[in-house]
């Protein structure tokens, strides 16, 4: 069973719906990232609010929100830092993926560009971030279907070379937006109460697999 | 009865008001964001409007955007439509149609057509004068394309409108011009009785016509004596105005050359000098209904009252089809789209608010001292109210205004009287032009803004494309087309203008304000903009500004720990660091973090300030929230900024400048700062090595000298040192004595007291060593002493700058 519980509350302790408190609770940071303007406050706002703003502010520094989810018996609370897109800004950002044991790397399907620019992201937090990093990549906008440039196909099979979750996803109609986070929370290893990912035995294996695969597909290109 | 506002004053507002044609709904521009509404579209379109002034042209005052995508316009209405009068003399005749043509001829040059002449757009007042009126409809439509209904008067149309040819030449109003003066020569109503469609059939036939087009116009209508009866010199000059072709037409300017006028152009060299003398009319039209607009003037109401807008059962406005792709069918009576009515409202509201004022307080004298004086006590009552009650005072609104209006007429050189008005308020009328009073803005820059270019592509463009449509735009100017053209020609302009900068996110938010003060005068906006950056941002938008925000954010830190240093130890307990929240803050000067009408209360008394003011703005919106905070964790503490809650902006300015003043220069020095003046000797330390702030030797020695109840120096030698001489006063704290991880002031002993006690107070350190001085600091934060700094240099500044005031203690 999967509930997102819509709340923005941080501390306490998970509560179930039925409010009974069981389970575990995991903390993970998780990161944002992508060209200015492809969408990754409006994710963040859908995910955390339900909101969508189509006028949506640019975002300068960072901003950071939490949302907390449920999965099974074990409550994912994303401490989420949602980062400025401009490429200016980009000395920033390790001050924000430093320590994230997730990240949303976002590109717009209506613009190759950023396509681009999100598998810099990918390579840099490779590189540079914490080894064992769940990434996603979000195809944003897929509700302006008309206006694709970036094939579906060509996303997926960057992903899957890079051992990357893949969706595509719409801030506007809240398609795929619960679902990646989701998929995120499942993939993040949750053997602590604090969540301070990397040293549990099954989350390494699952990351080293995909460590690997990366080295790899480095190598052949 | 009114003096202030003169006794004969005939001016009056007129309301119209029409539909903009509204979107099928779900439709999306090419960058995927929704279709700016036309009402908006036409509402930032029409600010130009406001611009135009000229002797034979209404002017516009405001347009309204309300419900279901209506517009309201408000414009001068003097007089009474040409329609009203009948039996007009030749000579009046030639002599409207003369400023009819003066007007023309101004707003063709302006780039405008009229589309929509009629006698009913045409205004005679009491003198026999014209203003032209309902000119901008065409222009503020985008040529009629905003709106669902025809404009222009079809009698009156010439016929290439009809036929689709060149509909927007200038020459369209020659040819309505022509009609409407045959009509009044004729003293007829022409083909009166006539249906639209027959009308337009009368307006096509004339393309046929064998005779003149006004004989022919003379014989219809059965007034052929009438017309043989007039002089040739007019008849020829109403054939230049009725040819069909456009070719053949000349436009208002050439007609205006016509032998008929000679007489006019002559006496208008005489009238002009002596209009010197007679321009009495104290206060502008857009004055008077700002003010009339505070004394609860409200357009839209008169409109209700005499039935122009009527509210409908909202299931009248439930469309009867709507089909798939979101086109709406009978939502609408498209009769209803356009009301040709106007309704003309008197000033009668404001004249009974402001009767009692007598008309020589439209002439402020500010010679000297005494005069000054007396304009005070005028607004002295009002000046004690709160800001938002003063700005609604409808009097206290007048006073101010004219005072302003004066003032400016003498800027520059009354810069410092501005500056002493300010610091008291800036009505919102005038904001655009104080604030650039206040930036220093001179000189001409029309033409330094005209020599940018702004226009050649660049790399930033895709950035400032994707950052205009997201920057206020809950605000109908921004969130226009003309709001969008101009902030990026402005963003364009000060990229290209300093070569050494780059172009941040934040810069739009920064323009902003700037453009919404100055919608239509880009040039003063670029102005204050290139103004403000370097004196509160200088550096910030340099392509690597790393060491520049870092420097700006520690000096934060240093000056919440020495206003507040238990907020101090809080923040740093839970790693709360300004990096994390505060950049927006600053680099944009709090415009991307509050909305538009905050920023210009919060800007009006920042442009009075230096560079150092943000830094306690940003301290006074963080004690706003300090209860929260104090008791909050990091999460809590980030999400409050995130998500930034209602700040009291009145109250924040007041905490700020209380702290303002409470702080010395050198506290809150930068090495990156534009103002080098005070920074002699000033040695550094490492970015983000001191927790406390630095006081100088200058700041220092003032402090001594004037407010000496309000210093506590702390001396860190050791006792032989402090007796063979100290400052007097000064307090003994051997370094070596203290116990650094105590966090209670009296582990000092009792002499510490003054220390725990502080309340106004700055404390200065004195001591030998740089790191002591900061180690000793840092421990007097964490025993939450308030106000301390260590002085610049130490002891050893004081012995080679003043060593007279070290005496022995005893």
């Amino acid at each position: 069973m999967v509930v997102i519980m819509v709340t923005m509350a941080s501390r306490s302790t998970a509560q179930r719906p039925n409010g009974s408190t069981q389970g575990k609770i995991c903390q993970f940071k998780l990161v944002l990232l992508g060209e200015s303007a492809v969408g990754k406050s409006s994710l963040v706002l859908r995910f955390v609010k339900g909101q969508f703003h189509e006028y949506q502010e640019s975002t300068i520094g960072a901003a950071f929100l939490t949302q907390t989810v449920c999965l099974d018996d074990t409550t994912v609370k994303f401490e989420i830092w949602d980062t400025a897109g401009q490429e200016r800004y980009h000395s920033l950002a390790p001050m924000y993926y430093r320590g994230a044991q997730a990240a949303i790397v976002v590109y717009d399907i209506t613009n190759q560009d950023t396509f681009v620019r999100a598998t810099t992201w990918v390579k840099e937090l490779q590189r540079q971030a914490s080894p064992n990093i769940v990434i996603a990549l979000a195809g944003n906008k897929s509700d302006l279907g008309n206006k694709r440039v970036v094939e579906f196909d060509e996303a997926q099979t960057y992903a899957d070379e890079n051992g990357l979750l893949f969706m595509e996803t719409s801030a506007k109609t809240a398609m795929n937006v619960n679902d990646i986070f989701l998929a995120i929370a499942k993939k993040l290893p949750k053997n602590e109460q604090t969540g301070s990912a990397g040293t549990s035995g099954q989350g390494r294996r699952l990351v080293e697999v995909e460590g690997q695969k990366t080295t790899t597909s480095n190598c052949c290109k | 009865m009114c003096p202030a506002l003169l006794e004969d004053d005939e001016r009056c507002l007129g309301g119209t008001t029409f539909f903009a044609r509204s979107h099928p709904v779900e439709l999306c521009g090419s960058n995927g964001l929704p279709l700016t509404p036309n009402s908006i579209t036409i509402y930032g379109r029409s600010q130009f409007l406001k611009t135009i002034e000229h002797s034979n042209l209404s002017t516009y005052l405001d347009i309204i955007r309300s419900k279901h995508e209506r517009i309201v316009v408000v414009a001068e209405y003097s007089g009474e439509p040409l329609s009203n009068r009948n039996n007009l003399s030749l000579e009046t005749v030639k002599k409207i149609l003369y400023q009819c043509l003066l007007g023309l001829c101004h707003i063709n040059k302006l780039g405008l057509v009229h589309r929509h002449l009629s006698p009913d757009n045409i205004l005679i007042t009491k003198d026999e004068n014209v203003k032209l009126y309902n000119y901008g409809l065409y222009y503020m439509t985008d040529s009629g394309r905003n709106v669902s209904f025809p404009i222009g008067y079809p009698k009156y149309l010439a016929p290439e409108v009809f036929l689709g040819n060149n509909p927007n030449g200038v020459k369209v109003d020659s040819w309505s011009l022509g009609m409407i003066i045959a009509e009044c020569l004729l003293k007829q109503n022409i083909w009166s009785g006539v249906k639209l469609a027959q009308c337009l059939r009368k307006v096509l036939s004339l393309i046929n016509s064998e005779t003149t087009i006004f004989e022919r116009i003379a014989r219809e209508n059965n007034c052929l004596k009438t017309y043989e009866a007039l002089p040739e010199v007019v008849k020829d000059f109403i054939d230049s105005c009725l040819q069909i072709y456009p070719s053949k037409r000349k436009t208002p300017e050439e007609l205006l050359q016509h032998t008929l006028f000679e007489e006019f152009l002559k006496k208008d060299l005489v009238s002009k000098e002596q209009k010197i003398y007679n321009s009495v009319t104290a206060r502008k039209m857009d004055e008077l209904y700002y003010l009339w607009q505070l004394a609860g003037g409200d357009i839209t109401m008169e409109l209700k009252k005499q039935g122009l807008i009527r509210s409908r059962p909202p299931i009248l406005s439930v469309p009867n089809l709507v089909v798939l792709l979101g086109q709406i069918f009978g939502r609408r009576d498209m009769a209803g789209l356009l009301d040709l009515r106007v309704v003309k409202v008197p000033l009668d509201t404001l004249r009974q608010r402001l009767c009692h004022i007598p008309f020589t307080a439209n002439y402020p004298r500010l010679m000297n001292g005494t005069h000054i004086q007396a304009q005070d006590n005028l607004t002295r009552a009002a000046s004690q109210l709160p800001l938002i009650i003063r700005e609604r005072d409808t009097e206290y609104q007048f006073y101010r205004i004219v005072l302003y209006e004066r003032l400016l007429q003498g800027y520059p050189i009354t810069r410092d009287a501005i500056i002493r008005e300010a610091h008291k308020d800036i009505p919102p009328l005038v904001r655009g032009r104080v604030w650039a009073a206040l930036l220093n803005v001179s000189g001409d820059i029309e033409r330094r803004y005209q020599m940018i270019d702004k226009e050649t592509p660049t790399h930033t463009d895709r950035q400032i494309e994707v950052d205009i449509p997201r920057c206020h735009q809950y605000s109908e100017l921004l969130s226009s087309g003309a709001g969008h053209q101009r902030l990026q020609r402005l963003l364009k302009a000060w990229v290209r203008d300093n070569p050494n900068y780059v172009y941040w996110q934040g810069l739009d938010s920064l323009t902003a304000p700037f453009l919404f003060l100055n919608f239509d005068n880009e040039a003063r906006a670029f102005a204050c903009i290139s103004a403000f950056i370097p004196k509160y941002l200088h550096k910030f938008f340099l392509k690597d500004n790393s060491a520049v925000i870092q420097e700006y954010l520690g000096k934060f830190s240093q000056t919440i720990a020495f206003h507040d240093p238990q907020l101090a130890n809080h923040l740093k307990s839970i790693n709360f660091v300004p990096e994390l929240f505060a950049i927006p803050w600053f680099l944009t000067m709090f415009s991307h973090v509050f909305p538009l009408h905050k920023i210009l209360h919060l800007w009006d008394k920042l442009l009075l300030g230096d560079s150092s003011f943000p830094l306690l703005v940003g301290l006074a919106i963080l004690r706003q929230l300090r209860d929260s905070l104090l008791t909050s964790g990091f999460n809590e503490c980030i999400l409050l900024f995130s998500d930034l809650p209602e700040i009291d902006i009145e109250l924040c300015v007041k905490d700020s400048m209380a702290m303002y003043y409470k702080t010395p220069a050198s506290i809150t020095y930068r090495s990156h700062q534009l103002d080098q003046s005070k920074a002699t000797n000033w040695i550094d330390p490492e970015p983000g090595t001191e927790k406390m702030p630095r006081i100088s030797i200058k700041d220092f020695m003032n402090l001594l000298q004037n407010s000496k109840q309000n210093v506590i120096v702390v001396d860190l030698r050791n006792n032989i040192q402090f007796e063979r001489g100290a400052v007097l006063g000064s307090i003994n704290i051997p370094f070596t004595s203290v116990q650094l991880s105590h966090t209670d002031i009296m582990s000092l002993g009792p002499h510490a007291e003054p220390l725990a006690n502080n309340r106004d107070s700055i404390v200065v350190i004195i001591g030998q060593h740089d790191q002591n001085n900061a180690l000793f600091t840092e421990f007097l934060i964490s025993c939450r002493v308030l106000r301390v700094c260590s002085l610049e240099g130490g002891i050893y500044a004081l012995r080679s700058t003043a060593p007279h005031i070290l005496v022995p203690p005893r």
